[in-house]
């Protein structure tokens, strides 16, 4: 779409009719989340109501009193954030790692290491699901964050990815001049090359947190305690006390699972430019 | 801060010489407050600490045995318990019941009804119930219609169901349809009309008097009497908001149900179910689950006190009718006043004449081959309702689901974890059906 | 020289270690269980192929994997081609573009469960938003998620819903488009549509690899949303009607938790395993030629 303009008659045609398809677009793929709200609103009756009223009146928002007072919220988001923040920290600093390493030295076996490395992103979590299973349930630490954690420690094939390509766009002149300076490889790595590499920084962070914030089937299958449950789970966890009370209360569902929503929305709509940015270092290449 | 989160993800282990007893229920939100509030009392009298773990889900109950943090107590289905007893993983209770006065209180099927293939007892019964036709006293008076009679038969609840059904603006989507049925209570209808399916069937059957049931229950159906089950599957409406939304006019649900009575508020009445023609009523009182004890607990004294208690005592589940002791209706009507005059004594008393009733509501199959079975049969109801199979395939492929189950109780006979008596109980059972 | 390759392999002995431990171990063991009838609670006793055999005559079995590829073939083309087209229009340099990227990645960051049950309302066949919306314009809406024939159509609209991640990577690449590129076409009179096949494509092309790959990997794992909305009260109904969104991993899911099957959910994880390789390795085959790396192999 990167034309120029051959008259402004038509450039005016042009840019009208891209709005028109961005608001058209636009406003299908906002229904699901207007309805979300609309509803979450609503009394339980006019949930069900036909015709449907689009503006509830008045607003209910005691469905979101309810939703934070079925279950305590407050303990599940202290708890996704103690998982969370961990592995933030632990992947970007493991992945990294790696990644510099795959990047900037040459020594044998490296190329089939990484050939390795990218497979494993293939591989169906199914497959190593039991035997984790039962070797954290030796360990003793099912029913802890440990199983969560842990594993980040080690970096992960789809972010190692990520920032070697981005460090391979990193001239390496100063990181040679540190170098002759006499600073360790390690020191470069934090000091030199990181703070180069922010945007591929910030994917790596926002991802992380994505993922760590929405995962399901890890807390799922590891945690049993329900002082111990995640955002995630507590939802999935009203999901069926709801439906299992006599009454599905959508309304308040829709309440709960638009409070869990939020953080991404947030931080999505803070961080876009550096996503996009961190992104096509990548993927596109 | 990993470190840190180490440290919070290893505290809150329970000392060695604490009293704490795990109780996995899969409860509401209120009975948990309530439950609570009962544990103080229960703390209070044999210093006993309950830790409430509302998770359900039966793979969560595996993952947490196998990880070696079984709760002490937790609910069982018949499939489950037999299969957890079979691999040694729940106490056999007879050594802490025996002795115990409130073993005695049970109601006669709730204690004939525990031992197991092995005669072992595994669990206890922790809640019981019966059904009925609960309807709209509205839309009978709407419809010119009287209250059903006590001992009213089929064709006058089809009769009365057409009557009830309220034509809607577009054709074939009544307003109000006269009745709707859950799948699952069409075991009861089987068994009203007499189908003659032993108590510890392992394999399925489909008797004449059963097909004429699902007959009658698809036709209910096809006449635009009852909506279609998938539909209302998807509505994502329990049943009773069903009947409260005036969608429905009669309702077959289970009797007591806590949930229902507490959200309807339309003047509603209960009746029996109805009978088949002349055929004498088989009313039926049905535990489907219990209480076990993890044959990993460390107390297992205190876990039956528990279970006991909970049975017995805990004010959330009084009045409980599995208790002989008890008069269940009139307790029930204390609780919830409301239920006077609402024919729901005279419905759970009729239950109570029969004396003992069939317990394998639910569970028309013996406990070992109701997921073989169910996995089989299912997509063959789906298909049945959906109107993709009719009646007579679903009949004509009951020996291919039996070949099949026979193969998955044949693989398990050969299993490994299986304790003899069990291994030998189940390959007796197996030997004494009939070959396909 | 060896100082060098001594500190390459300590930077990236994090993931050596956390492969052999986490992955390759796991992997092996769940090879070994997958020739056991090892139960949950059980100690593993050899079987031999026994349940490879099995999973050859296991009708659920074929059952899942046909859903699966029905799924991942509704699915992946058209979440593909829905993503580039929201790529080319929100590549257009018009003013507040930065907000319509936004709305439309958003629902790609939603959580599953929540995801999950939003869609459970939008489909309800009574209520939910969609089939009002068909009523509206005189068309009776199927039961979507209970019917047999829709279940699966309802998850890929689903999944649509949530392209914007597969879109995002399409607009980087986009962006990284030189425009003399298209100018140069333009003056040599190439229409829009040939520009685009001729031009942007070969350059996006990498973009094109992954996001299939990627896609692909997604659709054959696709769990969760099954999971959460196709549940029922009786045993045996999960996997939605007639067993028709009964995916490969949700087969597994019940066989290992919920019937303790541990052998035979390990060796249909292989399967599966096997599986995504081979598609994978397949789309990367197919693509050597066609993909256009800027400066050689990454």
């Amino acid at each position: 779409m990167s034309v120029p303009p051959r008259s402004s008659a038509g450039a005016v045609a042009r840019i009208s009719l891209t709005y028109l398809a961005l608001v058209a677009l636009g406003a299908l793929f906002s229904v699901p989340v207007a309805w979300m709200l609309s509803s979450s609103l609503h009394e339980l009756a006019a949930v069900f109501a036909q015709p449907y009223r689009w503006l509830p009146s008045p607003l209910h928002w005691e469905n979101y009193v309810r939703a934070v007072t079925l279950l305590p919220v407050g303990r599940f988001l202290v708890n996704t954030i103690v998982i969370t923040v961990p592995v933030m920290a632990a992947t970007l600093v493991s992945s990294a790692l790696v990644a510099y390493g795959f990047a900037r030295f040459r020594f044998p076996g490296r190329d089939a290491l990484f050939a390795l490395c990218l497979a494993t992103m293939m591989l169906p979590g199914q497959v190593t699901m039991i035997p984790l299973y039962l070797l954290f349930a030796r360990l003793g630490w099912v029913d802890t964050y440990l199983p969560l954690i842990v594993p980040s420690l080690f970096g992960s094939p789809f972010y190692i990815f990520l920032l070697r390509q981005f460090f391979l766009t990193i001239p390496g002149d100063s990181e040679e001049a540190a170098l002759i300076d006499g600073a360790s490889r390690l020191r470069i790595w934090w000091s030199v090359v990181l703070p180069q590499a922010r945007p591929a920084v910030a994917t790596v962070l926002i991802f992380t947190f994505i993922g760590t914030w929405n995962d399901f089937f890890g807390p799922l299958l590891y945690l049993n305690s329900p002082e111990k449950a995640t955002l995630t789970l507590g939802l999935n966890l009203m999901k069926t006390q709801v439906l299992g009370s006599g009454v599905v209360e959508w309304n308040v569902l829709m309440a709960a699972s638009l409070l869990v929503l939020l953080p991404n929305v947030v931080l999505f709509f803070v961080a876009q430019r550096q996503f996009i940015r961190g992104i096509s270092m990548g993927a596109g290449k | 801060m990993i470190l840190l989160t180490f440290l919070i993800a290893g505290c809150g282990r329970p000392a060695a010489d604490d009293r704490t007893i795990v109780y996995n229920c899969a409860a509401s939100t209120a009975d948990i407050a309530s439950l609570q509030r009962d544990a103080r009392e229960l703390k209070a009298r044999t210093g006993i600490d309950l830790k409430l773990n509302p998770f359900s889900g039966e793979e969560k109950l595996y993952a947490m045995i196998a990880a070696g943090q079984a709760p002490d107590v937790f609910y069982t289905n018949g499939a489950v318990r037999d299969r957890l007893a079979a691999e040694g993983r729940v106490l056999d209770l007879r050594p802490l019941a025996e002795h115990d006065p409130f073993f005695a209180r049970l109601r006669p099927e709730v204690r004939t009804a525990a031992p197991s293939l092995d005669g072992g007892i595994y669990s206890v019964s922790n809640w019981t119930l019966t059904c009925g036709v609960y309807y709209n006293r509205a839309a009978f008076a709407a419809a010119g219609l009287p209250p059903p009679r006590p001992d009213w038969t089929w064709d006058e609840f089809v009769a009365a169901a057409r009557r009830l059904t309220v034509p809607g603006r577009e054709a074939g989507r009544p307003q109000q349809y006269g009745v709707f049925i859950p799948a699952h209570f069409v075991e009861v209808l089987e068994q009203m009309n007499h189908a003659p399916i032993p108590r510890d069937a392992l394999f399925l059957q489909l008797p004449p008097e059963s097909q004429e049931v699902y007959a009658a229950y698809l036709g209910l159906i096809h006449d635009g009497l009852m909506p279609d089950i998938r539909r209302v599957q998807a509505m994502g409406m329990q049943a009773s908001q069903m009947l409260q939304s005036g969608r429905v006019a009669m309702l077959v649900e289970a009797v007591p149900h806590a949930g229902l009575i507490e959200t309807l508020t339309i003047d509603w009445g209960v009746a029996p179910m109805p009978r088949f023609g002349t055929k004498e009523p088989r009313y039926f009182r049905s535990a489907s689950g219990g209480l076990s004890i993890s044959a990993a607990t460390r107390r297992p004294a205190d876990a039956w006190r528990t279970l006991t208690w909970l049975v017995g005592e805990a004010a959330t589940y009084q009045p409980n009718p599995v208790l002989a002791d008890v008069d269940f209706a009139g307790a029930w009507e204390a609780k919830y006043p409301r239920l006077r005059g609402t024919g729901f004594r005279e419905v759970w008393n009729l239950s109570e004449q029969h004396a003992g009733g069939d317990p394998r509501f639910f569970v028309r199959f013996a406990s070992w081959s109701m997921a073989p079975v169910m996995s089989r049969l299912q997509p063959w109801l789906d298909r049945l309702w959906a109107g993709d199979a009719t009646l007579d395939q679903v009949v004509a492929a009951v020996p291919e689901i039996n070949a099949g189950v026979r193969q998955d109780l044949e693989r398990l006979a050969k299993s490994s974890g299986l304790k003899p008596a069990w291994k030998a109980a189940l390959e007796r059972a197996l030997a004494a059906a009939p070959k396909p | 020289m060896k100082a060098e390759a001594r500190q390459g392999w300590l930077f990236v002995s994090p993931w050596v270690i956390g492969f052999v431990l986490l992955t390759a171990g796991p992997m092996l063991y769940s090879l070994y269980l997958s020739f056991t009838s090892a139960s949950l609670l059980s100690v593993p006793q050899w079987i031999g192929g026994e349940n490879y055999r099995r999973m050859a005559s296991d009708p659920l079995f074929y059952r899942s994997l046909a859903n699966t590829a029905v799924y991942a073939g509704m699915g992946v083309p058209t979440g593909l081609l829905l993503a580039l087209g929201l790529a080319l229009l929100l590549n257009a340099p018009v003013r507040g573009i930065g907000f319509f990227r936004a709305l439309f990645f958003l629902p790609s960051v939603t959580n599953t469960v929540a995801l999950s049950l939003l869609w459970l309302w939008l489909l309800n066949p009574e209520f939910g938003l969609l089939n009002t919306a068909l009523r509206a314009v005189g068309i009776e809406g199927p039961l979507w998620l209970q019917s047999e024939a829709w279940a699966k159509p309802a998850l890929v609209l689903m999944s649509l819903w949530t392209v914007g991640g597969q879109a995002v990577i399409f607009l980087a690449a986009l962006q990284g488009v030189p425009r003399e590129l298209g100018e140069a076409a333009a003056i040599d009179g190439a229409g829009a549509v040939r520009r685009f096949f001729a031009v942007t494509l070969p350059m996006i092309s990498p973009a094109l690899l992954f996001n299939l790959i990627m896609g692909l990997v997604g659709a054959l794992q696709v769990f969760t949303q099954a999971f959460v909305m196709t549940g029922g009260v009786q045993p045996g109904s999960e996997g939605g009607p007639n067993q028709a969104t009964l995916f490969i991993v949700l087969y597994i899911y019940k066989k290992a938790f919920q019937e303790f099957d541990m052998g035979y959910a390990s060796a249909l994880a292989w399967a599966l395993f096997v599986l995504i390789v081979g598609c994978s390795a397949l789309a990367f085959r197919l693509a050597r030629e066609r993909v256009h790396y800027e400066g050689g192999q990454p």
